[in-house]
C-alpha cells in the first residue's frame, strides 16, 4: 500500500509498475519509429496514445477497488454494447467489423472485454462460496462463451481467444475443481476434429498446418513465418542496428508496425535487445505476481491475477507466433505494437491493478 | 474461526494455482527463449545468409535483338534508342500525389496513369521499377531533368525500340515483335532461366518475335541474357550493382530478301489484294515474298491504339492475311505446262500431236460441255500453240485421257500440295485433290469431269502463290530444285525430278513455248513485251471464281468486284539462262496477262536490271 499524502487527498501508485510500464512504453515508441520506416505521423499518434494512456493509468489507480466491484457489471455491459455497435455500424476493414471510427481515431471495443469480463467474473465470485460449485461454474462458463462468440463473429479470433482465456483464468484461480478441468479438457480434445471442420476458416486451418510443416506452402502462409525467422535469426547477438534491418525495411517482413514488431526488434537489436525487453516484461510479471499474492481480498486477488495473466498471454501468443511456434493469429506485442486500442486497454488494466494493490482495506473488527 | 480458516485455505489454494499458471508460463518462456537462442545464435549464419540473399538479388539483363539485313546488306530492321520515364515505386509513398506532382509539368496519358496505378502495389512490394511513360520527347526529357532533384523516385532511362525501316513492305515476310502472353512468358522465364527481376533494354520490356522471320529465327535474334548482382541497403537504395555476365547481343539475320524487288512489288500492287513470290534459281532462296495489302509493323511492335488495331483486324481487305503463303487460288491456265509435261512423260501427247479446237470439249460420258475462253476455238492446235494461246480444249482432251492418280503424283512432285519453304511462317500446304479426298469431303465419287477441270487448273485444284513460284522455279531450272528458304546461305541439298520420257529437248521446247507467251505475236501476254529489255518465259492464268454456264451469266458476275476472276502469272527469266522465277496473283484482277503480268515484270526488272 503506497500513497502520497497531501493532507486533503492522496495519490495512489505503485512505483515498480509505473516505472517499468513507462520505460516499456518509451522503448516501444523507439522501436515503432524504426518499424514504421521512420514514419513521423505513426510515431506522433502513438506518442499521444502513450501519453494519455499513462495519465489514464494513474487516474484509474485512484478510485477504491470497491468502485470497480460495484460497477463491474456496468462496465462489461458497455463494452459488449460497443462491440455490437462495431459489428452493426462500424466500418468494414478487410472483411471484419471490429472498429468504431471517431474520425481521427478508430478504436476496437473488443479489447475492453478482455479487461472487464474477468473483473465482472471476479466480482460475481466475490459473493459466492468458494471453491466454486457446479452451478456457478456453468453460469460463468456460459457468460464467457457468449462474449467469446460475439467477438469471434466480428471476426476476430485473436482477441476472442484472449477473452476466453481471461475468463477461464479467473475461474481457475477461484478454485475450479480439477475433475471438472480434466473432463472439460477431455471433451475439448474429442471435439477437436469437429471444431477444426466447422469452426475454423480455411485460411486458419492452413496457418495451423503450415506451422507443423512449413515446406507445405513456402510462398503462401508460411512465407511470413519464414521471413520472420530470417529476420530474427539474422539479428544475431547484437542486431543490425537501429533502422538497419533489411528484412524489416525491404518489405520481406509483413506487418512490421503491429504483429511482427518483435521480429523487427530482434533483427535490429539482436539477442541482447530481446533479453532486455523480455527482462522488462518479466519484471512486470513478477511484480504482478507479488501484488496479487498480497492483495487485500479475494476480489482484488482474482482481478490482479486475471488481468496480469491476460497481459502475459497476449505477449506469449504474439512472440510464439513470430518465432514460429504458434499459428499466425492477429495479436499485438503488448505496450509496443502500433494501435491505440490494445495500448489503452492495457493501461486501463494496469490502472485497475495499481488501484487494487495500493488501497488498503479497512479491516473490520 | 472457521471463517478465518476458510479464508486462509482459499488463499493457499489461490496462491498454488497462481504459481501453477506462472510456472507454466515460465516453462513456456524457457522454450520460447530457447527457440530465440536457436534462431539468433545456433543458426545465426544460416539466417544471415538467407537475409543477405534476400537483399542481394540476381537480375537478368535483356540483350538487344540482332539486326535483319536484306541480301545486299541493306538494313531492314534495327534497334533505335529512345527515352522512357521510369519510376521506383518503392520510394513512392502516395502514387496519386506522385502523379499529380509530375502532371504539373508533364503531360501523362490517362491510360499510362491507369496502368501505373494498377501495377504500383506489386512493384512497390517487390522493389521493382515501373515505366510510366514511354518514348518521351526531348522537351519532356529536359523538363524532367531540371526538376530531377525533386524526384529521387524516378529517372529518365535509355531504352530501345525495335525499328522496322520499311514497315509497310516487309510486314508479312519479316513480321514483328511484341510482348509475350502469359504462357509464352512462363516459357521464356524457364527456357532462358531468367530471374524475377529484369533490367529491360527495350521500352516494351520483354519482346519476342510474333510472326514472320522475327518468329522463325527468334532463337538466333534474341541473344543471351546477362546477369547483374544488385545489393540494396535497408532503405532499398541500390548500393552496388555488379555485372556477373554481360548480355550477348543477338546474332544478325542475313536474309535472301531483296529490298528493291519488294519496293517494286509494293508499288506495282498499289494496295490491290494479292501476292508475289520471286525465287533465286541459283539456290532456291526467296528474294521476294510480298502479300498485299500490308500493315504497319512499327505500330504493332511498339504500340498501336486498340481502335487502329481493330480497324486492321476487321478490315475486309484482311491485311494480316499472308496471301503469299496462305492464299488459296486455283492455278488456272498456269497449270498447263505441268499437264503438258505429264502428257509427254506418259506418252499421251508429243509436240507434233494436234487436235482441232472448235471452242469446247464434250465429255463423252454424259455430253457435258467444257468451254474454251475463246469463242469458236483455236482451230488446229498442237502443244506449242496450246501453251502460247492457252487453249483449254487441248488440255481438256489431254486431262480426259489422264489417270488421276498418276497426274496427282506428278503435280505433287512439282510442289503442289506440299510445303514449299523451310523457314516461312505458317505456310499453308493445301492439297492436291484425290478421289478419296472428294469422297470424304463431298461424299461423292471422282468424276472424269473433275479430272478434265484439273487440266486447266480449275475445279478442286488450289495452290498458294509460293507453290506457284516453286513450280515456276522447278520448270526454269529443268527439274532440279532445292527447298525454298528466306535465310541467306542456308545449306540445302539439291533435288531433282526423275523423268523417263521427258527429255532435255522437251524442256527446251517447253521453255520456247512459254517464251512465246510474251514474245510471240499470238501469246496471251504479248503486251508485256515492251516493258523489259530481256526475254522472259511465262504462263498466264485467269482463275474463275464462279463458273457460268453461258456468257451472259459470266458477264453478270463480272459486275461484282469480289467475284471477278483472279489474275495469275508465273514467269522466269532472263532466257535462255533464267536467274529468277516469279509468281503473281492479283485477286479479282481478271486477266492474268494484262494485270498480273506487269507486276511480275516490274519485280523481275528490279531483280535483273540492277
Amino acid at each position: 500500500m503506497r500513497y502520497l499524502d497531501f493532507k486533503k487527498f492522496s495519490i495512489y501508485y505503485d512505483p515498480y509498475l509505473i516505472i517499468s510500464i513507462t520505460l516499456l512504453s518509451i522503448l516501444g515508441l523507439f522501436f515503432l519509429y524504426s518499424a514504421s520506416d521512420g514514419n513521423a505521423a505513426v510515431l506522433i499518434k502513438q506518442s499521444i496514445f502513450v501519453f494519455f494512456g499513462l495519465i489514464l493509468m494513474i487516474v484509474l489507480s485512484q478510485p477504491d477497488p470497491q468502485i470497480y466491484y460495484s460497477y463491474s457489471g456496468f462496465f462489461l455491459l458497455i463494452s459488449i454494447i460497443l462491440v455490437f455497435v462495431a459489428i452493426f455500424f462500424g466500418p468494414e476493414i478487410n472483411g471484419a467489423n471490429r472498429w468504431i471510427s471517431f474520425g481521427f481515431v478508430t478504436l476496437q471495443p473488443s479489447e475492453l472485454c478482455k479487461i472487464f469480463l474477468p473483473i465482472f467474473i471476479a466480482s460475481y465470485l466475490y459473493g459466492v462460496k468458494l471453491p466454486i460449485n457446479l452451478k456457478n461454474t456453468f453460469l460463468t462458463i456460459f457468460l464467457i462463451l457468449v462474449v467469446f462468440l460475439i467477438v469471434s463473429s466480428q471476426p476476430d479470433l485473436g482477441t476472442a481467444i484472449v477473452i476466453l482465456l481471461s475468463g477461464l483464468y479467473v475461474l481457475f484461480l477461484a478454485g475450479l475443481s480439477w475433475t471438472f478441468i480434466g473432463s472439460a479438457l477431455a471433451i475439448f480434445v474429442i471435439s477437436l476434429p469437429f471444431l477444426w471442420n466447422n469452426f475454423l476458416e480455411p485460411f486458419q486451418r492452413q496457418r495451423i498446418a503450415t506451422l507443423f510443416n512449413p515446406d507445405l506452402d513456402p510462398f503462401g502462409s508460411a512465407w511470413n513465418i519464414t521471413q520472420s525467422k530470417i529476420a530474427i535469426g539474422s539479428g544475431g547477438i547484437f542486431g543490425k542496428g537501429f533502422g538497419e534491418g533489411t528484412q524489416s525495411h525491404l518489405n520481406f517482413l509483413p506487418e512490421t508496425e503491429t504483429d511482427f514488431i518483435f521480429a523487427v526488434i530482434a533483427e535490429e537489436f539482436g539477442l541482447i535487445g530481446l533479453t532486455i525487453l523480455i527482462g522488462l516484461y518479466f519484471f512486470i510479471f513478477i511484480r504482478c505476481f507479488y501484488l496479487s499474492i498480497n492483495a487485500r481480498d479475494r476480489f482484488c486477488r482474482l482481478v490482479i491475477g486475471g488481468l496480469s495473466l491476460v497481459f502475459i498471454s497476449t505477449l506469449f501468443i504474439n512472440i510464439g507466433m513470430v518465432i514460429g511456434l504458434l499459428p499466425v493469429v492477429g495479436m499485438p506485442l503488448p505496450l509496443i505494437s502500433q494501435g491505440g486500442s490494445s495500448l489503452i486497454s492495457f493501461y486501463i488494466a494496469f490502472g485497475i491493478i495499481i488501484s487494487m494493490a495500493s488501497h488498503k482495506k479497512l479491516v473490520p473488527r | 474461526m472457521t471463517e478465518i480458516n476458510e479464508t486462509y485455505k482459499e488463499k493457499i489454494s489461490f496462491n498454488k494455482r497462481l504459481i501453477f499458471l506462472y510456472v507454466t508460463f515460465g516453462i513456456l518462456g524457457v522454450v520460447f527463449y530457447y527457440q530465440i537462442f536457436n534462431l539468433q545464435i545456433s543458426n545465426y549464419s544460416e539466417y544471415e545468409i538467407a537475409a543477405e540473399n534476400n537483399k542481394n538479388e540476381e537480375i537478368s539483363v535483356q540483350p538487344l535483338r540482332g539486326i535483319i539485313f536484306d541480301r545486299n546488306g541493306e538494313i531492314l530492321v534495327n534497334n533505335i534508342p529512345t527515352f522512357d520515364l521510369i519510376t521506383k515505386p518503392f520510394f513512392i509513398d502516395d502514387p496519386d500525389d506522385f502523379l499529380l506532382k509530375l502532371s504539373s509539368f508533364l503531360e501523362i496519358d490517362e491510360e499510362d496513369k491507369k496502368v501505373f496505378l494498377s501495377q504500383f502495389k506489386k512493384a512497390k512490394t517487390l522493389n521493382k521499377e515501373l515505366t510510366l511513360k514511354q518514348s518521351i520527347s526531348d522537351e519532356d526529357k529536359a523538363k524532367f531533368l531540371v526538376r530531377s532533384h525533386m524526384f529521387e523516385n524516378a529517372y529518365v532511362g535509355e531504352r530501345y525500340l525495335r525499328n522496322y525501316l520499311y514497315p509497310e513492305i516487309f510486314s508479312h515476310s519479316i513480321g514483328y515483335v511484341g510482348r509475350p502472353n502469359d504462357d509464352e512468358l512462363d516459357e521464356i522465364y524457364e527456357k532462358r532461366s531468367l530471374n524475377k527481376k529484369i533490367n529491360f533494354t527495350y521500352t516494351n520490356q520483354l519482346i519476342i518475335g510474333k510472326t514472320g522471320l522475327e518468329f522463325t529465327y527468334e532463337d538466333i535474334l534474341t541473344g543471351e541474357f546477362g546477369n547483374n548482382l544488385r545489393e540494396v541497403d535497408a532503405r532499398g537504395r541500390t548500393l552496388d550493382e555488379k555485372i556477373s555476365s554481360e548480355p550477348k547481343v543477338g546474332n544478325n539475320l542475313y536474309t535472301s530478301l531483296d529490298l528493291k524487288s519488294h519496293q517494286a512489288a509494293h508499288k506495282a500492287f498499289n494496295n490491290r489484294k494479292g501476292a508475289v513470290v520471286a525465287i533465286d534459281i541459283k539456290d532456291g532462296s526467296i528474294v521476294t515474298l510480298f502479300s498485299s495489302p500490308t500493315f504497319p509493323t512499327n505500330q504493332l511492335a511498339n504500340g498501336i491504339l486498340q481502335k487502329d488495331f481493330d480497324e486492321l483486324l476487321l478490315s475486309e481487305e484482311k491485311p494480316f492475311f499472308n496471301r503469299a503463303l496462305k492464299g488459296r487460288y486455283p492455278p488456272a491456265s498456269s497449270i498447263k505446262p505441268a499437264i503438258a509435261m505429264y502428257g509427254i512423260e506418259e506418252g499421251l501427247i508429243d509436240w507434233d500431236f494436234s487436235i482441232f479446237d472448235e471452242g469446247f470439249f464434250t465429255l463423252p460420258e454424259d455430253g457435258r460441255i467444257y468451254r474454251d475462253w475463246k469463242e469458236g476455238g483455236h482451230g488446229d492446235t498442237n502443244l506449242f500453240k496450246a501453251i502460247t494461246q492457252s487453249s483449254n480444249t487441248y488440255f481438256f482432251d489431254l486431262a480426259y485421257r489422264s489417270d488421276i492418280n498418276q497426274l496427282n503424283k506428278h503435280l505433287s512432285s512439282l510442289g503442289f500440295g506440299g510445303k514449299a519453304c523451310i523457314d516461312c511462317f505458317e505456310e499453308d500446304k493445301v492439297f492436291v485433290p484425290e478421289p478419296s479426298w472428294k469422297m470424304n469431303k463431298h461424299n461423292f465419287g471422282w468424276f472424269k469431269g473433275d479430272t478434265v477441270n484439273m487440266g486447266v487448273g480449275q475445279g478442286y485444284l488450289v495452290s498458294t502463290p509460293i507453290q506457284l513460284a516453286k513450280y515456276a522455279y522447278i520448270m526454269a531450272n529443268k527439274g532440279k530444285f532445292s527447298d525454298l528458304s528466306l535465310k541467306k546461305d542456308l545449306v540445302k541439298s539439291e533435288k531433282s525430278i526423275e523423268f523417263n520420257k521427258f527429255s532435255n529437248d522437251d524442256w527446251f521446247k517447253l521453255h520456247e513455248s512459254m517464251v512465246n507467251v510474251i514474245e510471240g505475236n499470238t501469246g496471251t501476254a504479248r503486251r508485256l513485251r515492251e516493258r523489259k529489255n530481256y526475254i522472259v518465259a511465262a504462263k498466264t492464268g485467269t482463275a474463275e471464281l464462279v463458273s457460268g454456264d453461258n456468257r451472259e451469266q459470266y458477264s453478270e458476275t463480272r459486275l461484282d468486284d469480289s467475284l471477278r476472276d483472279h489474275a495469275l502469272i508465273i514467269a522466269f527469266g532472263p532466257m535462255p539462262n533464267p536467274r529468277y522465277a516469279v509468281s503473281v496473283v492479283v485477286e479479282n484482277g481478271e486477266s492474268g496477262g494484262s494485270v498480273a503480268g506487269p507486276v511480275a515484270i516490274s519485280v523481275l526488272n528490279s531483280l535483273i536490271q540492277e
